[in-house]
């Protein structure tokens, strides 16, 4: 295996821990004010990654989060992951990005730093849009591959394995891209103890909003529910007329048409 | 005092947890249901420089402060106590005393394979007729040229199955009393006349290795003195009063996983048509959990905080052990209570935890020795 030397960066969100959102269940309402925040799982991968990419090939990598302040929480917790440095894009403004404008303030502070690869979780553990990574790439004017499972890299091709609705599609593409990974690419590492005392001392760039063009909201939140699921309980038996009932219920309730 | 988290400790904490979770809990069961040893989770605590945590990087540790440390154990003990066990006693009770009163050969030699995780430690004091009065083993060392030899039976060694290097204590002077006349040692299981004994099958942590340790006409190099000479029941003591700290996180952190465990299932079974967790009878006995959980935890870091300042310590260890093991006890025993009849039954985490927990009242000082260090102290 010849080294290439790649410069990665490796995206990620700190989102509010899944397992710590209560429901109100008069209102729907989700209640949050005792969550706990965590790196988006998602991203995870992305960042396992990177630094698996960078120790096979030669290189290194760069974590870099937008966030709120308290965000920089995230910062030791990525480093300890591998990455060799962070830059921190922070302002109390940052708190509920929607996706086109996280996208575009990436692309402002990614924009001056000399990179080959980018890669993104598939999407956030708290909105899941998807959305970021597409946008970035388009922004920065660099070619995409979404659903990537598998990445190899040969001189200035990546080669990504996608997994789409009929199969698996491997493409290839010319370096600086991006790719956003699936879960299956990888397993991310727990950091040992040295790495996470390691992660203290690695440098952190930090951008404010101030460093940046404003970017404009296009979505409004109305407002933020729960889901519910309603469960029916039918019983069926195995007999020709039972059969033909339970055919009729799934396709009344769209299971099957 | 103030026992909040630094950054830096919370990220070492949820970083256990994030390692119990991929390694510890999938296999939690089922080395208690064999009383087999995790070693591919001690190889992975060593991967990732667990081994020897609270000791200077220079001896291949982390140089974590034993708050840290404390906080550590008593996370991993959350999934599995007798790993937890396994741990503290390789790191406080094992490379503890030669890191304290080894010299600088001994170091080299014998502390940092321990702290890398390369060898495996254990502390061999108990006897057939010395455990709570520690003075009447009668293991001996005798000097012949070069070398001591050591002759004598050890029981209840924790990790004797499995550990490559023992700290052993046994007298070296017949005439003087108990206090002066032992001796500490390092003894490595290579030693000629070194032999593990019987197995122990146990009630609770049984994945951790217990055994007997038989020494005849065993061999070792002079140079394996720890300290000097009649410093072996000081070099104990001290080492148990470590210990101690590291049996109250075992107990807190199984305390801690019965709290968890009741607070879930009470929310989630259902009599009289609504959640046991509606019963104010449930509730006060998380509640009571809870706090207990809390106090104990107060006791135990304000023992390793006054450690790490170089404080006394010793009364404040043994009030640590002492309430957190009978707390751990009490409330494994309620949580199997919550859980009625499923929590006797096998694969319910309460039925591991309380038995688990009875053992923390009982090494590193019973309960009843733990007052007796108390008492003494107060009344001195
Ligand atoms: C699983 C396990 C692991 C262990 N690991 C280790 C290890 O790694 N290394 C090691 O050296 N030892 C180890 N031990 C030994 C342990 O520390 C002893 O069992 C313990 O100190 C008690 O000693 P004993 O069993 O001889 O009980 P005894 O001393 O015989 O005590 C019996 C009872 O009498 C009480 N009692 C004794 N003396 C007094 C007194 N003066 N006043 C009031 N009550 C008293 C005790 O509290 C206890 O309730 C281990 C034991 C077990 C079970």
């Amino acid at each position: 295996m010849f080294k290439i030397s790649l410069n990665i960066i490796a995206c990620f969100k700190w989102v509010v821990d899944h397992e710590d959102i209560k429901v109100n269940p008069e209102t729907n309402e989700l209640v949050l004010d005792r969550a706990g925040y965590r790196i988006s799982d998602y991203d995870r991968f992305a960042i396992e990654e990177a630094v698996a990419l960078s120790e096979q090939y030669g290189g290194s990598t760069t974590a870099v989060t937008v966030g709120f302040p308290a965000a920089k929480k995230s910062l030791k917790d990525a480093l300890a992951r591998g990455p060799e440095k962070a830059i921190f894009i922070n302002d109390p403004a940052f708190a509920n990005l929607e996706p086109s404008q996280t996208a575009a303030i990436l692309a402002q502070s990614i924009n001056n730093q000399e990179f080959d690869l980018i890669i993104c979780g598939e999407g956030s553990g708290d909105l899941y849009a998807q959305q970021v990574g597409p946008r970035l790439a388009e922004h920065l004017n660099i070619p995409c591959a979404s659903f990537v499972r598998k990445i190899t890299i040969e001189g200035r091709e990546l080669i990504a394995e996608r997994r789409v609705d009929e199969g698996i599609e491997i493409i290839s593409m010319p370096l600086p891209a991006l790719v956003t990974v699936l879960p299956e690419i990888n397993s991310p590492r727990v950091p040992g103890l040295k790495d996470t005392l390691a992660a203290s001392k690695k440098p952190v760039v930090e951008i404010t909003g101030s460093d940046l063009e404003e970017t404009v909201p296009c979505l409004e939140t109305v407002e933020i529910k729960a889901t519910t699921m309603e469960r029916n309980c039918e019983k069926f038996d195995a007999n020709e007329d039972d059969l033909k009932r339970f055919v009729e219920v799934l396709l009344r309730a769209g299971v099957i048409d | 005092m103030d026992f909040k988290l630094t950054e830096e400790q919370e990220l070492i904490r949820a970083n256990m947890r994030e390692f119990c979770e991929k390694y510890v809990d999938p296999v939690a069961v089922e080395i208690d249901e064999n009383s087999r040893y995790p070693a591919e989770i001690i190889a992975k605590l060593a991967e990732m420089d667990w081994m020897g945590m609270p000791y200077p990087q220079e001896y291949g540790g982390a140089g974590l402060n034993y708050l840290t440390y404390t906080m550590v154990i008593e996370e991993l003990s959350r999934s599995c106590a007798a790993t937890g066990f396994t741990l503290s006693c390789h790191i406080g009770l094992a490379s503890g005393p030669i890191y304290n009163f080894g010299n600088e050969e001994q170091k080299q030699k014998y502390l940092t394979p321990l702290c890398q995780g390369e060898h495996i430690g254990a502390f061999a004091l108990t006897e057939p007729g010395a455990g709570t009065d520690v003075g009447a083993g009668s293991t001996t060392a005798v000097l012949d040229g070069d070398e001591y030899i050591l002759n004598g039976t050890k029981t209840f060694t924790s990790n004797g199955p499995v550990a490559d290097t023992f700290v052993v204590f046994a007298i070296t002077d017949k005439t003087q009393s108990a206090a002066r006349g032992m001796s500490a040692f390092i003894v490595p299981k290579d030693a000629p006349g070194f032999k593990v004994g019987e197995h122990f099958y146990k009630m609770g942590i049984r994945a951790s290795q217990t055994s007997e340790i038989i020494l005849n006409d065993c061999r070792i190099p002079k140079e394996n003195l720890l300290g000097k000479e009649g410093q072996g029941f000081r070099i104990a003591m001290q080492t148990l009063d470590n210990g101690r700290i590291g049996v109250a996180a075992q107990a807190i952190g199984i305390a801690q996983a019965a709290l968890d465990e009741s607070i879930s299932y009470s929310k989630e079974r259902i009599q009289f048509g609504k959640p046991i967790s509606k019963n104010q009878a449930i509730q006060w006995m998380l509640a009571d959990m809870a706090t207990d959980i809390a106090a104990a935890r107060f006791l135990t870091y304000n023992a390793a905080y006054l450690k790490d300042q170089g404080l006394p310590y010793t009364k404040d260890a043994s009030m640590a052990k002492l309430f957190a093991a009978e707390m751990a006890s009490r409330h494994a025993s309620k949580a199997v209570q919550i859980h009625g009849g499923y929590g006797y039954i096998k694969g319910f985490k309460v039925e591991r935890l309380m038995r688990d927990a009875k053992i923390t009242e009982i090494y590193e000082g019973t309960s009843e020795a733990q007052r007796m260090v108390i008492a003494a102290n107060l009344l001195r």
